[in-house]
C-alpha cells in the first residue's frame, strides 16, 4: 500500500496543466481501410467517443449526440468520431450496429485496442474534445443522460477562441 | 476499512489533479485503475475469505515526444482479489509492461512488451484484460514497414508473459498484407490479401517428469499459419480466414494433434438496414504459451465465443463457453432503424440475432453424433418516443448444453427484459429495468430489477436485485453510486454477488460469490 501511495504522490508532484496531443495511431474505418486518427477530421475540431457493444451507456451517449447533432452543427463546424473497441468477437456486430443506427458520424474500429491503449482509456464510455490542431482539450468518463451537452459546450468554447 | 479509506484519499487526490504533464517538447500521460473489495460475512453464500481485503491496482505511464514514445505499467495486488489466485498469491507488486517505440511515416520499431494481433487472432493475440486477469504480451522486438499503401510487412520475436512471470518459450511471428485495391487503383472498393506465420519454440526436456513423446509430441517447434482475404464494395463486405496448426498438445487433449480453423463473414448494409453473417469452425485450436503450465492466462491465440454479449443480468447468467476442441457454427445479426423525417428524437431501432454451435468430432459426444452446444435467438426493439421517453423490449431464447456436447441434453431459458428511461430535464433522468427468466430446468425461474437515478454529468445512484424463485431462493442485491469528474470516475457499491463465469477469448474465469463493498476507480491524465 505504501508503494502505491508513493507512486501516486510521485505522479502528482510532477503534474502541470497542458494540452495533450492526439497520438499518431492508424486504425480501421467503416470501409475496412486503415486511416490515421490525426487525419480523419481534416483539420476540424472533433468529439471522439469510445464505445463497445457491451457498453450500454456508450450507445446511449452516441444516440443522444446523434439526436442533437443537427442543432449543434448549425452553431459550429466539427466532426464526431465514434471509436468501437470491440475485438474480433464483436467487431462484426459493432459494424452492423454502427451502419444501421443512422449515426451521422465517422465510425472507426479499434479491434486491436492500439488507440485505446495509446489514449489511456481504461473505462468506456470515454469522450474527448480535440481542437483543430489535434490537441486534446477536454475529456470525460462515463455517461449520464444530458452529459453530452458538456462536450458541445467545449466545442463552442473552441469556436469562441478562434 | 482503514486501507479502503487510505486508498480512496490517495486516488481521489490524483483524480482531482487530472492533467497532462509537459517535459520540454514531450508529454507524459497515463491512467490509474483500482478494483478494491472489502469482504463481509454472509452465511447464505458461504465462508468469508481469510483476508477480508482485496485490491487489484494498475498504473500506466507513457511519455511521447514527436515520433518517440515509451511507457511502463505497474500492477499492485494488495492482496489479489478472490478468484484471481492464479495471478498471484497474496501481495504482489511488479512491472507488468514497458516499451520504447519509434514510429516514422513508413516504418515502426518497438522494443519491450508487445500487444498485437494477427488477422482475427486465431493464431496470435497478445492483449491485456484486467477483468479476466490476463496479460500475455510478448517481451521482445517488433518491426513493421509500409511500402506505400500497397504492402505492409511486420515481424516480431519475444518471450510471452505468463501471469506475473514469463513462459519458457519463444514466439516469432511474421505478417504481410497486400492491398490489391490500391495496387490496381480500385478506388470504390477494398480488396486485401493477407498472410501470417507464427512459431512457438519450447524445449521438451525442461521437466523430467513429463514425457511429451508418450503423448506424440516430439518437435519443440509449433508452426501455425493463416491466409486471409477481405473484400468490400459499396455496402457489401466479405471476409475469410483459413488457419493451419501443427501437432500440439492442447490443454484438453491427451495426445498431440494438429489443428485448423475456418472463419467466413458476409455483410451488407443499405441506408439504415444492416445484416452480417459469420461462420466459424474450430478444430483443436487451443494453443498454450507454455506446455508446462495451465490456466486461463496460458493462451497464445484468441478464440472468442461468437454469440451475442448482453448487458442485462439475466441474459448473461449462463454464457456460452467456446469449445476449442471442436465446434462448428455461427451467428447472424440484422439491424434496422426507422426514423422520423421531421423529428430526430423519434425513431425505432430493431435488432435480431441468432447464434448456434455444434460439436465437430464424433468423439466429442457419447452418441457419436454432432450435438448442439448452444443456441440463442433474440431480438430487441428500442423506441425513442420523444426527447423525454425511451423504451426497450428484449426477448432471448437460449439453449445450452451443460455437458459440453457429450450428452444429448440441453437446458432452455426464455428471458424477457423491459427497460424504460425517462428524462425529467437536461440533467435529471430515471432508468428502470425489469427482467424475468422463465425455465423449467436447472435453477428454474429468476426475476431481476434495477432502478438508476442520474444527475448529469457527475452523479448516478442505483439499486438492483436478482432473485432465484425456484431453487436457491437467494437474493443478489446491489446498491451504490458513481461520481465522475472529467477523466476520473469513482463507483462505490455494496452487495451480494453471484458466482459465475467471466469469459473472453475462449477462456473463462470462475468468479466466486461474495458479499461486500466494492470500490472501482479509474482516472487518466
Amino acid at each position: 500500500m505504501k508503494r502505491l501511495l508513493s507512486l501516486v504522490v510521485l505522479m502528482m508532484s510532477v503534474m502541470s496543466l497542458s494540452a495533450q496531443q492526439l497520438p499518431d495511431v492508424k486504425i480501421e474505418n467503416a470501409q475496412g481501410k486503415i486511416v490515421s486518427i490525426r487525419s480523419v477530421a481534416k483539420g476540424k475540431p472533433m468529439i471522439i467517443s469510445y464505445w463497445s457493444i457491451t457498453c450500454k451507456p456508450c450507445i446511449q451517449e452516441l444516440n443522444a449526440i446523434n439526436d442533437a447533432l443537427e442543432e449543434w452543427r448549425e452553431e459550429a463546424d466539427f466532426e464526431v468520431v465514434a471509436i468501437s473497441t470491440d475485438d474480433a468477437r464483436m467487431k462484426a456486430s459493432a459494424k452492423t450496429i454502427a451502419s444501421s443506427r443512422g449515426w451521422d458520424f465517422i465510425c472507426l474500429f479499434d479491434d486491436k485496442q492500439t488507440l485505446k491503449r495509446a489514449m489511456n482509456v481504461s473505462l468506456t464510455p470515454q469522450s474527448f474534445v480535440v481542437d483543430a490542431n489535434g490537441k486534446i482539450v477536454f475529456s470525460h468518463s462515463g455517461y449520464t443522460p444530458g452529459s453530452e451537452q458538456l462536450l458541445f459546450d467545449k466545442i463552442l468554447e473552441l469556436k469562441k477562441k478562434k | 476499512m482503514k486501507r479502503i479509506a487510505l486508498l480512496i484519499v490517495a486516488l481521489a487526490a490524483i483524480g482531482s489533479a487530472s492533467a497532462q504533464v509537459q517535459f520540454g517538447e514531450g508529454q507524459v500521460s497515463g491512467s490509474l485503475e483500482t478494483n478494491t473489495i472489502y469482504y463481509m460475512d454472509d452465511s447464505t453464500i458461504g465462508d468469508t475469505p481469510e483476508d477480508r481485503f482485496g485490491s487489484n491496482n494498475y498504473m500506466k505511464v507513457d511519455y511521447s515526444n514527436g515520433r518517440f514514445t515509451a511507457g511502463v505499467q505497474v500492477n499492485a495486488f494488495l492482496p489479489v482479489l478472490q478468484g484471481y489466485n492464479d495471478l498471484a498469491t497474496g501481495r504482489k507488486f511488479y512491472l507488468s509492461s514497458k516499451y520504447i517505440q519509434w514510429q516514422d511515416d513508413n516504418y515502426e520499431l518497438l522494443v519491450g512488451d508487445i500487444f498485437d494481433q494477427l488477422g482475427n487472432g486465431l493464431i496470435f493475440r497478445s492483449f491485456e484484460d484486467r477483468q479476466l486477469g490476463l496479460n500475455n504480451s510478448l517481451e521482445g522486438i517488433r518491426g513493421a514497414y509500409n511500402f506505400g499503401n500497397y504492402v505492409q510487412v511486420k515481424g516480431m520475436y519475444g518471450r510471452p508473459r505468463l501471469y506475473t512471470e514469463y513462459a519458457d518459450s519463444w514466439v516469432r511471428a511474421a505478417d504481410v498484407s497486400v492491398s490489391l485495391s490500391d495496387i490496381f487503383s480500385m478506388e470504390e472498393s477494398l480488396f486485401n490479401i493477407e498472410g501470417s506465420y507464427v512459431n512457438r519454440n519450447q524445449s521438451l526436456a525442461l521437466d523430467n517428469m513429463i514425457d511429451f513423446g508418450m503423448a506424440g509430441l516430439t518437435n519443440p517447434n509449433l508452426n501455425m499459419y493463416s491466409a486471409r482475404a477481405n473484400f468490400g464494395w459499396r455496402g457489401l463486405s466479405l471476409r475469410g480466414e483459413y488457419v493451419g496448426k501443427g501437432k500440439d498438445l492442447a490443454a484438453a487433449a491427451q495426445t498431440a494433434v494438429a489443428g485448423s480453423a475456418i472463419l467466413g463473414e458476409v455483410g451488407y448494409n443499405y441506408n439504415t438496414f444492416s445484416i452480417m453473417g459469420t461462420f466459424r469452425q474450430l478444430d483443436n485450436m487451443a494453443t498454450r504459451l507454455s506446455l508446462y503450465d495451465s490456466g486461463i492466462g496460458n493462451t497464445l491465440n484468441y478464440l472468442p465465443a461468437l454469440t451475442r454479449q448482453y448487458t442485462y443480468m439475466l441474459a448473461n447468467l449462463n454464457p456460452y463457453q467456446v469449445n476449442t476442441e471442436g465446434e462448428i457454427g455461427g451467428q447472424v445479426d440484422a439491424c434496422y432503424s426507422l426514423r422520423s423525417e421531421e423529428d430526430r428524437y423519434r425513431y425505432w431501432n430493431m435488432h435480431v440475432n441468432y447464434s448456434t454451435f455444434y460439436t465437430l468430432h464424433s468423439y466429442q459426444s457419447a452418441s457419436g453424433k454432432s450435438e448442439r452446444l448452444w443456441q440463442d435467438f433474440n431480438f430487441d426493439v428500442e423506441r425513442q418516443w420523444n426527447k423525454q421517453l425511451k423504451t426497450i423490449f428484449l426477448y432471448s431464447f437460449q439453449e445450452w448444453n451443460p455437458y459440453h456436447g457429450y450428452k444429448h441434453r440441453t437446458y432452455v431459458s426464455n428471458i424477457f427484459v423491459g427497460d424504460v428511461t425517462y428524462k425529467f430535464n437536461r440533467k435529471n433522468s430515471l432508468r428502470v429495468e425489469a427482467q424475468y427468466l422463465w425455465s423449467d430446468e436447472y435453477e428454474g425461474d429468476w426475476v431481476a430489477g434495477l432502478v438508476e437515478y442520474s444527475m448529469a454529468p457527475k452523479w448516478s445512484i442505483f439499486f438492483s436485485d436478482m432473485y432465484n424463485i425456484d431453487l436457491t431462493k437467494t437474493n443478489y442485491y446491489s446498491g451504490g453510486f458513481s461520481y465522475t469528474h472529467n477523466r476520473t470516475r469513482v463507483q462505490l457499491s455494496y452487495g451480494r454477488n453471484r458466482a459465475g463465469y467471466v469469459c473472453s477469448g475462449g477462456v473463462c474465469r470462475y468468479s466466486p460469490a461474495y458479499t461486500g463493498f466494492n470500490l472501482v476507480l479509474t482516472s487518466s491524465f
